[in-house]
């Protein structure tokens, strides 16, 4: 398989504080990745450099054979096909939710504003919020935002996923709703990066997880590998605590 | 105390209030949009440009206005002439118009760049996640939302600058203020004009404060 984001021997510092240390690892086409570790690991730093959200200093990133650290690469192209979403959602308040998913197709890509909101639309109809398309985020709930923000991240036709916790802020009973999607997304073949605590979803969906700690990748390997018997004693710690609940 | 000859002489002093309102809205509208280029440059990461706008904002704040007006009407068409080479009338309208912009600008900014800083910096990344370049991110995403939170202080400075414009008296503008002053002066009743322009600047200054608190509840729901 080819290797859709390419990871190699990034490095990456806070002044003197190294937040990451020699994290090489890659994703290739059509992949699921679950990245997970105890906060403060560098997890979610690592998935901002992907799409140059966060410099880094030392080392290079492939997406899709254009490399992330180079200046002379047009970031605002390379990361209007990398789609990501985030912890807290980030919808744009000031915008209904269809113009939360039509803004960035006529103004980065392009399309007519009839194309972009019908395939906003269309998008919203697969993550069941069809309903609420000329509402304002702040009068949807917390699942449903950030199905929002997946669908939002969908229609600019993303040629890989990237997810930043995207269940940790929200309440219990609505995690599900958000998993289900990005379950379903999995299952179409998408590319996805996914920085997570949930290891239900590591375990049905993930082909591969990567467990980090202060910084280093730590381990790298199959799923079945990874909750079978993971061989670094961090990893069995950081387990042994998460599956206990 | 006589104040029955205020009414026959309402169409100048209309006048005189139709010069204070345009000055006063032009003044407002350039001054927000200097004000906000400055605050981006304020924000900058280039360590020149950040303290160009600094250094601005800190000369500007730290003079007073009256000097600034009087300053541009005698400046501005020497700088003019200087430049150009030539002699160009400048007026004592347009020196003033500019002397508040710039002025008003240094405030502005300031307002702006909280505005700017009181939004989130999740909502740049995620500008940016969708491809955005900075300058689309700034004008979609977060002036817009910038701008909504800081209307309420936005016009509580206009307002401040409603009744600074009485300062064009200095070069000789017939504003408001000043065609009350001089049609009193002319009839023997400057009590009268000065009481009754007063209470006109009153009521609008009060009238317009009382507009953006209500505007202010609105916007915080």
């Amino acid at each position: 398989m080819s290797s859709m984001i390419s990871i190699n021997n990034v490095n990456k510092w806070y002044g003197d504080f190294q937040v990451l240390t020699d994290c090489s690892t890659s994703v290739s086409k059509g992949e699921v990745v679950v990245v997970c570790g105890p906060s403060g690991s560098g997890k979610s730093t690592l998935i901002k450099c992907v799409n140059a959200l966060e410099p880094f200093q030392k080392g290079d990133i492939i997406v899709d054979g254009i490399s992330v650290g180079d200046p002379k690469t047009n970031l605002p192209k390379l990361r209007s096909r990398v789609g990501m979403v985030f912890q807290h959602f980030e919808l744009f308040p000031h915008l209904t939710i269809v113009e939360n998913l039509a803004i960035a197709q006529t103004k980065v890509l392009g399309r007519s504003k009839e194309e972009a909101e019908a395939k906003g639309i269309k998008l919203l109809e697969r993550v069941g919020l069809k309903a609420h398309a000329h509402k304002h985020p702040g009068q949807l709930s917390g699942g449903q935002q950030q199905r929002v923000a997946i669908a939002r991240a969908l229609a600019m036709d993303p040629i890989c996923m990237l997810f930043d916790e995207p269940t940790s802020a929200l309440d219990p009973e609505m995690i599900n709703e958000v998993l289900d999607v990005m379950t379903e997304l999995a299952k179409e073949g998408m590319t996805m990066m996914c920085v997570t605590h949930e290891m239900g979803f590591a375990r049905r969906v993930a082909d591969r997880v990567i467990f980090m700690d202060r910084g280093h990748i730590v381990e790298d390997c199959s799923k079945d590998d990874f909750f079978g018997t993971p061989r670094s004693e961090r990893a069995q710690q950081f387990l042994s605590k998460i599956l206990q609940h | 105390m006589d104040f029955s000859q205020i009414i026959p002489a309402l169409p100048d002093l209309m006048d005189g209030m139709w010069l204070t309102l345009k000055l006063m809205v032009m003044a407002v509208v350039g001054g927000v949009v200097l004000g906000t280029v400055l605050a981006l440059l304020r924000l900058s990461s280039n360590p020149v440009l950040s303290g160009l706008a600094k250094a601005y904002v800190n000369i500007f704040r730290s003079v007073p206005l009256l000097l600034v007006i009087i300053w541009f009407y005698l400046a501005v068409p020497m700088l003019l002439n200087w430049i150009t080479g030539e002699f160009v009338a400048v007026g004592a309208f347009t020196s003033c118009l500019v002397a508040f912009m710039m002025f008003e600008a240094a405030y502005y900014c300031e307002i702006v760049r909280a505005g700017i800083q009181s939004i989130a910096k999740g909502q740049v990344n995620a500008a940016y996640a969708l491809g955005m370049t900075y300058g689309q991110a700034m004008r979609l995403v977060v002036l817009p939302q910038a701008f909504r939170k800081m209307m309420p202080l936005l016009l509580q400075q206009s307002i401040i600058l409603f009744q600074d414009t009485s300062l064009v008296y200095a070069v000789g503008l017939m504003d408001f203020l000043s065609s009350a002053r001089s049609r009193g002066d002319i009839l023997g009743l400057p009590h009268e004009f000065l009481l009754f322009a007063g209470l006109i600047y009153f009521v609008v200054s009060f009238a317009a404060s009382r507009g953006v608190k209500h505007l202010q509840k609105r916007l915080a729901v």
